[in-house]
């Protein structure tokens, strides 16, 4: 079993390398394929502009070489790990990248725990006591979660809490000049909110669901008439089971964990990988633009080797030889 | 049974706040509310800050220690900080870094590590036998750069040639090329040595680079030296202190600045960056900053409920208009008649788009040049609406309406194309209503929108039919880059000669009276040949606290920061 598993691990590893170069090919076809490019932000501020800097300047970041060059370039440097220069601040990639990382990490983590603690009991309760109040207002507010524009709703707490009643910042990370931590703890409230609404959403409905079918399974009626109590069915024989799919899905969310979010963090001015993403896309900062596409689609393929483990390893059923 | 009920209470309290912000916007009576929290979250080191702010009305930024400290709610983060080679605008820059030059809020260019502004009235400029310019410079003494450094005519030569160089990227890099030699002959005398006269000399050199930091670099390098793009050196009243990324840029008051112990007043300035509209209007709400910027002409109703802060319409030279193109295949079957072009413009009716549509916020535009500007003619023929003598017009030029009530000529529809830019709402919404007036007069007019690169890309090309666009024109009145044949910026492919004669001799024209009179005439035919119809010129609404003294707002490319070293933050009584 354990032989078999490692060498499971071990087989996708490899794959990923493939894998990775295939989708760098991909991404790197479809940002180029956009119309426009980084020359566009010379006139974005309106200015008479020298054409011939625009020249200089595609000359200078190697655009005018044939596109296959600019790939295998590229590909050069990055497996050696370096991704090389932004096109607008001509800082190296990976140092933008991992200075935005911790405050990411920070939102994102404290939306998932936050989301977790709150999806998983929810989920339960509305499965056993289905057809509730409890599991009715449960499924509207899941559903508006998951409608809700984040947009709007971010905008809105942000008049609520920040501007009439004062209790919150309205964005960004910290209070210049003071970080201490109840600063940070208050920055982090509102965003925080917005964005684990969205998991709270998906992720109770698919505890919900799950614990549903499992409780109409045979195995709980032959719990029962051994005897047990009803609490330890639902919980020990229950929820044990029903949490093996949502905690691969929490798994592959995970994934997210370092992409950032867009719209909350530009609702929000949070410094996080999702603005940088969006700011990089809007410039037409190819290497940032690779450089974040990468580190994304490597989380994703690598999250998603953890939730197979993961299933495999809470599910006994499941063997990978 | 708990879980259920906690669950109800949630419930409740979420569908509660939603309504209650619904009900926001009439918002007056809570004002009070939202006062006291702000003198919380305001108190960077003490407690006790609420003692401090004087009246409820303003938040005051000044520390217990004494400090004041300027709170600028920024719009989206900036690339680099070094002033010539950025593509963004350079309000940071300019209280770190300062030229020879700067532009105020009348729209003038006054002089700053410059004694004065070189003309011939004051010998600073030398015509020669050979027919070329000399223009002599003469530098403040006593300048150090905040390493210490002493600033000289070394560094403005430098500063020069590297503009000059191969590849600077310099955004205006071929207004530079015109000066052929920079000379030092002492450490507080520049002589630039001009090909040709150049009328606007005098926007030149908003930024000095310093020499012995960047000296010994290639072009190349400087482009990509990150100790200067991230932490700029400069002569200026403030220096960098911090750049945390993403967040914000901070600057410290410079003990040694030039102008005088007593200035800069503050202490601090600290640029946060919000790249959304809403989100730094809720800001300036919760009264978390001083002083905003980027805001939209629709935002300015809501900006004037904040109690104790002003809002500013500086009038800009962001020049707002309608243009058409003859590049396209459409576009010159269109557009190549002036008396179409002209009707076009009589059918569009330019104060309800400058006064209904833009709330009164902006500036009615009639020429290229600001009604503020001492060039600015009143003469020029003006496009004033007038629907029945463009039906005249039109039909003179042959268009006669077809079945669908749409003119029509030889087989040709009178139909076009609006190339809209997503993400300018502004210029969308007025795209819509010129649309609108079209129909009126028989004209179909289709809109296309496109992502801002996207955008930029096409637009270059000229290969459209017709735009709402906008340029963000300098203090200086030349408009040659724009309209001449070969101008570079003139992505349309209008041409008239006797405009581009008139319009190069104003540009060498060093002298007022010489070069009023040709403007004037510029102006005069630029409406005749409507290759551009003006719509307005753009307000910048700025809010900032009252407790914020002599800030004068400009609406010039170099922003409002040119004046900073005189800002104070006064407690208001």
């Amino acid at each position: 079993m354990e032989n078999s598993m490692t060498l499971y691990i071990s087989r996708r590893l490899l794959q990923m390398i493939p894998l990775m170069i295939g989708i760098s090919i991909i991404m790197f076809a479809l940002i180029q394929a956009v119309p426009g490019g980084p020359e566009a932000m010379f006139l974005e501020s309106g200015r008479f502009i020298d054409p011939t800097i625009i020249e200089s300047y595609r000359h200078r970041l190697g655009l005018d070489q044939p596109l296959y060059i600019q790939y295998f370039k590229w590909l050069a440097a990055a497996v050696t790990g370096d991704f090389g220069l932004s096109f607008s601040t001509s800082r190296p990639v990976s140092e933008m990248i991992l200075e935005r990382l911790p405050a990411t990490l920070e939102l994102m983590l404290m939306a998932f725990i936050f989301a977790a603690i709150i999806a998983i009991p929810l989920g339960i309760f509305s499965a056993v006591r289905q057809y509730s109040l409890l599991d009715y207002l449960t499924t509207t507010l899941s559903f508006l979660g998951i409608a809700m524009p984040v947009f709007w709703f971010g905008l809105m707490l942000q008049l609520l809490f920040s501007v009439k009643l004062g209790w919150f910042p309205t964005s960004g990370r910290i209070t210049v000049g003071d970080a201490s931590l109840v600063d940070q703890v208050r920055h982090l409230v509102l965003p925080g909110i917005v964005l684990s609404l969205l998991y709270i959403a998906g992720w109770s409905r698919y505890m919900r669901a799950s614990l549903l079918s499992v409780l109409r399974k045979d195995f709980m009626l032959t719990a029962r008439a051994k005897g047990a109590t009803e609490r330890y069915v639902i919980w020990v024989h229950g929820v044990k089971n029903a949490l093996i799919p949502v905690v691969s899905i929490m798994a592959l969310d995970l994934a997210g964990l370092f992409s950032g979010a867009v719209i909350t963090e530009t609702v929000f001015a949070w410094p996080g990988i999702g603005r940088l993403f969006i700011q990089s896309v809007y410039s037409r900062d190819y290497p940032l633009v690779m450089g974040i596409l990468m580190m994304g689609s490597f989380m994703v393929v690598f999250f998603n080797l953890v939730a197979d483990v993961v299933y495999a390893w809470l599910d006994p059923r499941i063997s990978y030889s | 049974m708990k879980a259920n009920k906690l669950i109800i209470f949630v419930w409740m309290m979420t569908v509660i706040a939603m309504l209650a912000t619904a009900c926001a916007p009439a918002t007056t009576p809570a004002a009070p509310a939202a006062t006291e929290a702000p003198a919380v979250t305001e108190a960077p080191a003490a407690t006790e800050a609420p003692a401090q702010t004087e009246a409820p009305a303003a938040t005051l930024e000044i520390t217990p220690e004494g400090k004041k400290i300027l709170r600028v709610a920024y719009t989206a983060e900036i690339d680099i900080l070094n002033a010539l080679t950025s593509q963004n605008l350079t309000d940071i820059e300019v209280t770190m870094v300062e030229g020879l030059i700067i532009s105020n809020d009348k729209n003038q260019y006054i002089p700053v590590l410059a004694k004065e502004i070189p003309t011939y009235e004051n010998g600073g400029i030398v015509k020669r036998d050979d027919g070329k310019i000399d223009m002599t410079w003469h530098l403040q003494e006593g300048v150090k750069w905040h390493d210490g450094v002493e600033f000289t005519s070394k560094d403005v030569c430098f500063t020069w040639k590297f503009i000059v160089s191969e590849g600077s990227e310099v955004y205006n890099r071929d207004e530079y090329l015109n000066i052929e030699d920079c000379q030092a002959p002492d450490p507080y005398t520049v002589v630039f040595t001009w090909k040709v006269p150049f009328a606007p000399y005098a926007t030149l050199f908003e930024a000095i680079l310093p020499e012995h930091v960047l000296g010994n670099l290639t072009t190349a390098e400087i482009l990509t030296y990150d100790a200067y793009n991230r932490s700029p050196l400069g002569t200026g009243p403030f220096m960098f202190a911090e750049w945390k990324s993403g967040e914000y840029v901070r600057v410290v008051k410079n003990p040694n600045y030039w102008r005088g112990p007593e200035y800069p007043k503050l202490d601090e300035i600290i640029f946060t960056f919000i790249p959304d509209n809403n989100t730094r209007l809720n800001a300036m709400k919760s009264k978390e900053y001083d002083l905003g910027l980027g805001f939209q002409a629709n935002q300015v109703k809501d900006l004037r409920t904040i109690d104790g802060y002003d809002v500013s319409l500086v009038d800009s030279n962001a020049f707002i208009h309608f243009g058409t193109s003859i590049k396209s295949e459409n576009g010159k079957k269109l557009f190549d008649d002036v008396k179409v072009r002209q009707a076009i413009y009589y059918a569009i009716d330019r104060p309800a788009i400058a006064n209904d549509l833009m709330e009164g916020t902006v500036t009615l535009a009639d020429t290229p040049i600001n009604p503020l500007s001492p060039y600015y003619n009143k003469d020029a023929k003006v496009y004033n609406y007038d629907p029945e003598l463009s039906k005249k017009l039109l039909a003179e030029a042959g268009w006669t309406p077809g079945a669908d009530g749409i003119l029509e000529k030889n087989g040709t529809r009178f139909s076009f194309t609006i190339l809209n830019r997503a993400g300018r709402n502004d210029r969308i919404a007025i795209a819509q209503v010129i649309q609108a007036m079209l129909k009126e007069v028989g004209i179909e007019v289709l809109m296309e929108t496109k992502e801002s690169a996207a955008w930029t890309e096409q637009w270059r090309t000229g290969n459209w039919d017709a735009t709402v666009g906008g340029w963000f024109l300098t203090a200086d009145p030349s408009v040659t880059n724009l309209y001449a044949c070969d101008g570079a910026n003139n992505m349309t492919g209008y041409c008239d000669p006797k405009l581009d004669e008139v319009m190069k001799a104003s540009d060498q024209a060093l002298d007022f009276n010489e070069r009023k009179p040709l403007m004037d005439q510029v102006q005069a035919i630029l409406a005749e040949d409507a290759f551009d119809l003006p719509l307005y010129f753009n307000v910048l609404p700025i809010s900032y606290s009252k407790a914020l003294v002599n800030f004068k707002g400009s609406g010039t490319n170099l922003g409002s920061f040119w004046n900073c070293y005189e800002w104070d933050l006064v407690p208001q009584q």
